[in-house]
């Protein structure tokens, strides 16, 4: 192991912005490519009309509505986590906390533009927003769509402050360790930090106001996203547990996505002295606890249903358990209950190799999962009559499958750009706390506290 | 460079661009100055009748002012007329009574259809590829003048034919006055669904060759033999105000609501309504019918006596009918003796009671035993003339009357020996044309393959449609004289069915015409004027002739309705119960076919209208499709699901089609409706599905030679997986579809 | 005293025809989604009649029942529109402003009969199809929610006539198509407010149900049991 330094961790984590290999344009080139194929597949829909979705009558909710509410889920990964972890300060958050906060802020913009993709007239999208015009008409605050429209953009701007202020003394030390252009532009980004007393603490006690006030924000957009279908007298959707149903689901897709990324900064990055297998095996163990109140909840949701034999309810129940949907609804049970329980659980399994299979799987699971609450319902409403399949089109599948690539390529870009840990944290921590800290923290539950 | 010089200048940017941002040519119409005087934004409603079936219903036309290109003098422009914008059932109408039909409702769409035609043509192309010319009107009707008299010439009247479809009104008489001058036969009729059995029958019971009229508002009972009533057969819009009175409208008056038994194969959208569904083997339906007259007359229910004439048609009525006892009729009809005998009671029970029969019944080789033996249960009930039974509406004189026609003129609905469904007459006068005269006539579609209709037009020199669409049949014309659409032009209407009293509608055009087109009678009329030795007819046009005194015709003034038939009644024979003869053995075609009249269709006709292709049929909710109706035991057996597409054969030939599993409808029997399956009837309805009637076996009713449309057996085999061409609107078709699905396991 | 428009559906009259299907379509304006689409679920019928079949043969039995927009009085697909596209009006229709629709397609999602269709193209109309367009309706474009209005235009028609004329409405002077269509008289429409009025007597009658009852979405449309007769 190498002795580590503040300078060793500044050195190591700068190395990424000050270097750059062919395999990053190669990388960013493919993602690209990607994403504008999916933008491209969005112009032509506008252009030819909705139809190019695969949505029909009854099933007007498909894959863009799924696509949503996963990555507004995926979001619940930083943010949230890395502001319990702070409050209770939990000294082995520090490598892990920016490159969590990272996935919240871009999940989020990425979930965002879904509501917009998916509505049939996008180029009307800002009615949806409260603004003065000449209409004189106010949205109405009565439609959960509206309520979305409020916490998203709450969350989004809570959780890119939350983001950007430690940033600020990362961003003075590129400035102070760079030249020319870069110096200028982290000299800008870096707002005149000069690391006085005073800066600190008001950083500090940012940080903390920061930290109180996103939980609840973070809780709440996802019990508001529940609402979109809880709110409307939908079998299979009119159900009172939706709000923390859809809060534990969204925190447990939340830190199966930090997990990958974490796993593929550290070997892209070449981070294994910063983020250890101790990381992955304590998130490893929150991911458990959440893939059992997950299933948990599940379990309920299905009980209740049966147990109450509602016809319509039934209907839908049956559906997802034994009729058509029924083997996306088992590969859902298996990715995120079957697969990662065992592994999660032994100890000898929670390595990082085995939290990242896990964590796949959760992906996986809990994508399922949305396509399960939005699909199977709309298509077996109330009068069989009007039931109907859906089938996502080849430009739903382009833009969904191109919202993947959004994230690597601004992962990959933030990377380039940002040191993706907190140098200044690090350095703040218990000073030889990339070689020592294995030791320390292996025993230690997440509600460690520092004296 | 001077202000002058500028605004030159950006003068001639600006036209050349919009010039440029003028690629739709239609903003560089000129406005003609509008004939119409209407108020825009206010509607206006004419009167006029729906083309689309024998039915006649009164409508009402609202007419607004639109924006209509049009060409003027070999000018393109744009003219503000009043154009027709939907189409209402005529609430003073005694047939229509305010409602209409989806196809009255669609049929506003023939007048707007994109693929009418426009304007006169003569081909160039070989025959069948409609590669067409325009031609002016004046060449047209030279070149059809200078056929005429070519045969003329050669003292060949005889081998000019006029094929029409079968309606009651002057037009027919029109054609026939011109063909009679001009030494030809009577134009013959042809309508695949023509119901000639029965008005053969009707004749024969009670001496009215014509389809009956029922009452049921004021009916009890009423039992149905396969007459889709509510549906596609005889008068449906006046059928269903009766239907809706019987059901509730009397409880409202206080009256009861009267009990209604379908007897049917399959489950149709009239059976639907039925109290009661009783699946009777197909062609058994007239000894079910004796069966019920056996109980009667055996428990002295009735006299026999009552029967009268309609009973003296039954061989063994005065007898009692002692072949048709419950048990025996159980055997041959598949009803259970006790239901017979319950039914029986109840009939006579709750009077006024009437029996109905038309469609399938009618279309086995037995059909017209079918028909005489429900007629003499209708007589024996006492239910014919009497409130709340069946009735003949009383028609005007019948042309074949008027002064100065010759016999040879009636209409073909009523004509025998000409008549619909017999391969003799249609494809006999066919052969022996050298110019046929199509007028609104599609038989290369609706008449069977065996017929070889098609082939028969290949041997006509020459051919004349006068339809609005090329179709199946006016696909092989020579020349096209494109009439105006129902609602362009006088319209007149004398349906022999559906109200008490008689009926005669006339009505002129609701909009100008949008076409260069020219109204049929009038292109006769002007036709017989431009012969060599011009053939008089009393007529300047169609509008004079509908509104000719009433000397030879007189309006809506019913003649009494035996008065001008009396003379058609033939000589009471005695009818023995034959059994039906099905082509193919049961061994190798194990499944009755049956082909029925599409809600949407009809026999076809009715096929290019885009509204009625998407409106969802009411049994199966299946949109632009064809579709095999089979029963779930069938369909698990074959192992087949919904869509699944399977080859029906018949010793005629085979049809690929997709499968509807259907509750209602017997394990032997297999359903298809009529109507898809064109070769060429517009971007509508051209190659989409199959057509039922291709396939039927050439079978004939053993005695009026018609065909018999329901006596064909096929056998079904798998064919593949549903490839998607079964378009349905609905998802499930039970109500709790999880829980039939746990029964069924 | 406002109006309150009505409908009562007598299943025992109704022969499952479809003529209103059609006429509703000739009224408003509907589109024609051809075959492609049609295949895809996307035909728009504002009213549909639905069939079930019942028992098998030969004991079957088959229900019709016309389903349109049900007018709920508390319509579950109002709430939910961010921009007041669905919304109540003043004699307690549910209406449609197409121009405030941006397509989210949530109406139709709470609308718990399915009532709602969505244009996923633009309407075609080859010519001169268009002739036949209701000047009195709006043709809707690609991207916006659409459903029946109960026919608001004659609605609106008749009551400009009456105040025109200054007099009351007469009941049964307003026949959406449907109605209008119906030969069986299946179909009656009028003012609930009116006690005396047909569709109120009928609404009253011991055969009547609302559609889902049990949602409470107070549904303004009645539907008048099937009897059957033995
Ligand atoms: N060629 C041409 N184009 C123009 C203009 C022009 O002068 N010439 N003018 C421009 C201007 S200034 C304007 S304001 C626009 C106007 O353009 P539009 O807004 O399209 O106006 P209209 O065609 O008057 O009305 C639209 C539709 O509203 C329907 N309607 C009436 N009442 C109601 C109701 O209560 N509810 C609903 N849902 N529909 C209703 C009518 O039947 C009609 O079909 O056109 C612009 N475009
Ligand atoms: S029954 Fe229908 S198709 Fe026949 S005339 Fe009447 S409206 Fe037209
Ligand atoms: S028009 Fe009347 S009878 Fe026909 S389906 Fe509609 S409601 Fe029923
Ligand atoms: S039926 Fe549906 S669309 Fe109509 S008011 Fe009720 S919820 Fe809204
Ligand atoms: S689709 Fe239109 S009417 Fe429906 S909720 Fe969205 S904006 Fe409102
Ligand atoms: S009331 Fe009007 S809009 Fe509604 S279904 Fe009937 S015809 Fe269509």
């Amino acid at each position: 192991m190498k002795e580590a330094t503040a300078k060793r961790i500044a050195d190591d984590l700068l190395r990424p912005l000050l270097n750059t290999s062919w395999r990053f344009f190669l990388l960013v080139a493919i993602l690209g490519a990607i994403v504008l194929t999916g933008a491209s597949a969005w112009m032509y829909q506008v252009w030819n009309g909705f139809g190019e979705s695969g949505k029909r009558w009854p099933v007007f909710w498909g894959f863009y509505i799924t696509n949503f509410v996963f990555w507004i889920g995926i979001s619940h990964a930083g943010t949230l986590i890395s502001a319990i972890l702070r409050l209770v300060n939990a000294g082995w958050r520090r490598p892990v906390t920016r490159c969590a906060e990272v996935i919240t802020a871009f999940a989020l913009m990425i979930g965002a533009m879904f509501p917009i993709i998916h509505l049939g007239r996008p180029w009307l999208f800002f009615w949806l927003m409260p603004y003065p015009n000449q209409r004189r008409i106010w949205p109405n605050f009565r439609s959960p769509l509206v309520w979305d429209f409020f916490a998203i953009s709450t969350y989004l701007t809570g959780s890119v402050l939350f983001l950007v202020l430690p940033m600020i003394p990362d961003f003075a030390l590129v400035r102070d360790k760079t030249t020319g252009v870069r110096r200028k532009f982290y000299g800008t980004l870096a707002l005149g930090w000069q690391g006085t007393t005073k800066q600190w603490h008001r950083l500090e006690s940012a940080m903390q106001i920061m930290a109180i006030a996103i939980i609840p924000v973070a809780v709440s957009v996802h019990t508001i996203v529940s609402f979109d279908f809880s709110m409307a007298p939908v079998p299979g959707w009119h159900s009172t547990i939706f709000g923390p149903y859809f809060v534990a689901g969204a925190i447990f897709s939340g830190i199966a996505a930090l997990i990958i990324a974490m796993a593929g900064l550290r070997k892209f990055l070449h981070l294994e002295d910063y983020l250890h297998p101790v990381h992955f095996a304590n998130l490893g163990k929150l991911l458990l606890m959440m893939s059992l109140l997950w299933t948990y909840f599940v379990f309920a949701e299905r009980l209740t249903t049966w147990y109450g034999n509602g016809t319509s309810e039934m209907n839908v129940f049956w559906v997802t358990q034994t009729g058509s949907y029924s083997p996306l609804y088992w590969t859902m049970v298996i990715c995120n209950f079957v697969i990662p329980f065992p592994i999660l659980s032994l100890r000898r399994t929670r390595t990082v190799t085995g939290c990242v299979i896990a964590s796949c799987s959760v992906v996986v699971g809990m994508w399922l999962e949305r396509f399960l609450i939005v699909v199977p319902t709309l298509g077996h409403k109330y009068l069989p009559y009007s039931w109907g399949p859906y089938q996502p089109s080849k430009v739903e599948i382009m833009i969904m499958i191109s919202t993947f690539a959004a994230m690597g390529l601004l992962y990959t870009l933030f990377a380039k750009f940002v040191p993706i840990i907190s140098i200044w944290e690090l350095k703040v921590g218990e000073h030889p706390f990339p070689i020592e800290a294995a030791a320390q923290v292996k025993e230690h539950a997440i509600l460690r506290t520092n004296p | 460079m001077d202000r002058r010089d500028f605004i030159r200048l950006t003068a001639v940017t600006g036209t050349s661009v919009t010039l440029a941002s003028c690629g739709n040519p239609e903003h560089q119409l000129i406005r003609f100055v509008p004939d119409d005087d209407l108020v825009p934004g206010v509607a206006e409603f004419k009167p006029s009748v729906c083309p689309l079936c024998r039915a006649g219903c009164g409508l009402s036309v609202r007419v607004m002012e639109a924006d209509v290109e049009t060409v003027r003098n070999g000018q393109s422009g744009v003219v503000k007329m009043g154009v027709a914008k939907k189409l209402e059932g005529d609430a003073k109408h005694p047939i229509s009574r305010g409602g209409l039909c989806p196809r009255g409702q669609a049929a506003i769409q023939i007048t707007y259809h994109p693929d009418r035609l426009t304007h006169p043509m003569k081909r160039t192309g070989a025959r069948g590829t409609g590669e067409y010319k325009e031609v002016t009107w004046d060449e047209a009707i030279a070149e059809l003048a200078g056929q005429l008299i070519a045969l003329a010439d050669a003292r060949d009247q005889k081998s000019l034919a006029l094929l029409a479809r079968p309606r009651r009104s002057r037009r027919l008489e029109l054609f026939a006055e011109f063909l009679a001058r001009f030494g030809a036969p009577a134009p013959v009729g042809f309508e695949l669904f023509a119901e000639d059995v029965l008005r053969r029958a009707n004749a024969r019971s009670f001496g009215h060759e014509q389809l009956p009229t029922f009452d049921l508002a004021r009916a009890k009972y009423v039992i149905a033999f396969g007459a889709d009533f509510l549906g596609t057969w005889n008068s449906p819009v006046s059928q269903n105000a009766g239907y809706g009175e019987m059901r509730q409208g009397r409880q409202v008056h206080g009256g009861s609501r009267a009990k209604f038994v379908h007897v049917e194969p399959r489950m149709s959208l009239t059976a639907a309504s039925a109290d009661e569904f009783v699946p009777a083997k197909p062609g058994t339906e007239g000894v079910l019918a004796l069966g019920l007259g056996h109980i009667i007359i055996r428990n002295k229910l009735r006299s026999a006596d009552a029967a009268g004439r309609a009973g003296a048609a039954i061989d063994g009525w005065s007898a009692g009918l002692a072949d048709y006892t419950p048990e025996n009729v159980e055997k041959i009809t598949g009803v259970a003796a006790l239901r017979i005998e319950r039914l029986a009671h109840e009939l006579v029970e709750f009077r006024p009671s009437v029996a109905i029969i038309g469609g399938a019944p009618l279309a086995h080789t037995n059909g017209l035993f079918n028909a005489l033996a429900v007629n003499a249960l209708n007589a024996l009930l006492g239910s014919v003339g009497e409130p709340g039974g069946m009735f003949f509406t009383p028609s005007l004189q019948p042309p074949a009357s008027g002064p100065g026609f010759s016999a040879a003129s009636h209409p073909p609905s009523q004509a025998a020996p000409a008549s619909a469904g017999q391969t003799q007459p249609l494809v006999a006068s066919l052969q022996s044309s050298k110019v046929l005269l199509i007028d609104d006539a599609n038989p290369v579609f609706a008449s069977p393959k065996a017929w070889k209709v098609r082939e028969a037009l290949d041997r006509i020199p020459f051919i004349v449609s006068f339809g609005s669409f090329l179709d199946d049949t006016s696909i092989h014309a020579d020349l096209i004289l494109p009439d105006h659409s129902f609602l362009e032009t006088w319209v007149d209407s004398m349906p022999e069915s559906g109200a008490l009293e008689a009926v005669t509608t006339v009505a002129g055009p609701a909009m100008k015409p949008l076409h260069n087109t020219r109204s049929t009678p009038d292109v006769v009329i002007e036709l017989a004027g431009k012969l060599k030795s011009p053939v008089a007819l009393p007529w300047k046009s169609y509008e004079e002739m509908l509104k000719a005194p009433a000397t030879s015709h007189p309006p809506s003034q019913a003649a009494p309705a035996s008065a001008g038939q009396a003379s058609h009644q033939p000589p009471v024979t005695s009818h023995q119960y034959q059994e039906p003869h099905f082509d193919g053995d049961a061994a190798a075609f194990p499944f009755h076919f049956l082909p029925y009249a599409s809600q949407a269709f009809l026999d076809g006709s009715a096929a290019h209208l885009p509204w009625l292709q998407e409106m969802p049929d009411p049994l199966t909710s299946a949109m632009w499709s064809s579709w095999i109706e089979i029963n779930p035991r069938t369909a698990e057996r074959l192992g087949l699901a919904l869509g699944d597409l399977v080859d029906v054969t018949s010793s005629q030939g085979t049809l690929r089609a997709p499968i509807v599993i259907s509750p209602g409808i017997a394990p032997d029997v297999v359903a298809m409706p009529v109507g898809q399956g064109h070769e060429t009837f517009t971007r509508y309805a051209s190659k989409r599905g199959v057509n039922p009637i291709e396939i039927l076996s050439p079978l004939t009713e053993a005695e009026t030679g018609a065909l018999a449309w329901a006596a064909t057996r096929v056998k079904i085999t798998r064919a593949g997986d549903g490839d998607g061409r079964l378009i349905m609107f609905a998802g499930e078709m039970r109500e709790n579809p999880f829980e039939g699905r746990r029964q069924e396991k | 005293m406002a109006h309150r428009w009505g409908m009562t559906v007598d299943l025992d009259r109704c022969t499952g025809c479809g003529a209103c299907v059609t006429a509703c379509h000739a009224e408003n304006n509907i589109a024609v989604v051809g075959d492609a689409q049609a295949a895809k679920s996307r035909a728009m019928h504002w009213i549909r009649v639905e069939r079930y079949w019942e028992g098998d043969f030969p004991d079957v039995r088959l229900k019709f029942r016309p389903v349109m927009c049900q007018q709920c009085d508390a319509a579950p697909c109002e709430p939910v529109c961010p921009t007041y596209a669905s919304h109540h009006t003043e004699e307690g229709l549910n209406a449609q402003v197409y121009n405030r629709c941006i397509g989210t397609r949530y109406c139709a999602n709470a609308c718990p009969y399915n009532v709602r269709f969505f244009d996923f193209y633009n309407p075609q109309w080859p010519k001169p199809l268009h002739l036949q367009l209701n000047p009195d309706v709006s043709v809707r474009e690609v991207g916006v929610m659409e459903k029946c209005t109960f026919c608001v235009q004659r609605i609106s028609a008749a009551e400009i006539d009456a105040k025109a004329e200054k007099r009351e409405l007469k009941d049964g002077e307003i026949t959406p198509a449907c109605v209008q269509s119906c030969s069986a008289k299946a179909l009656v429409f009028g003012d609930l407010n009116d006690p005396e009025s047909e569709v109120s007597r009928l609404s009253r009658s011991t055969r009547g149900a609302k559609l889902l009852e049990e949602l409470g979405t107070l549904p303004k449309v009645t539907y008048l049991a099937r009897q059957t007769q033995v």
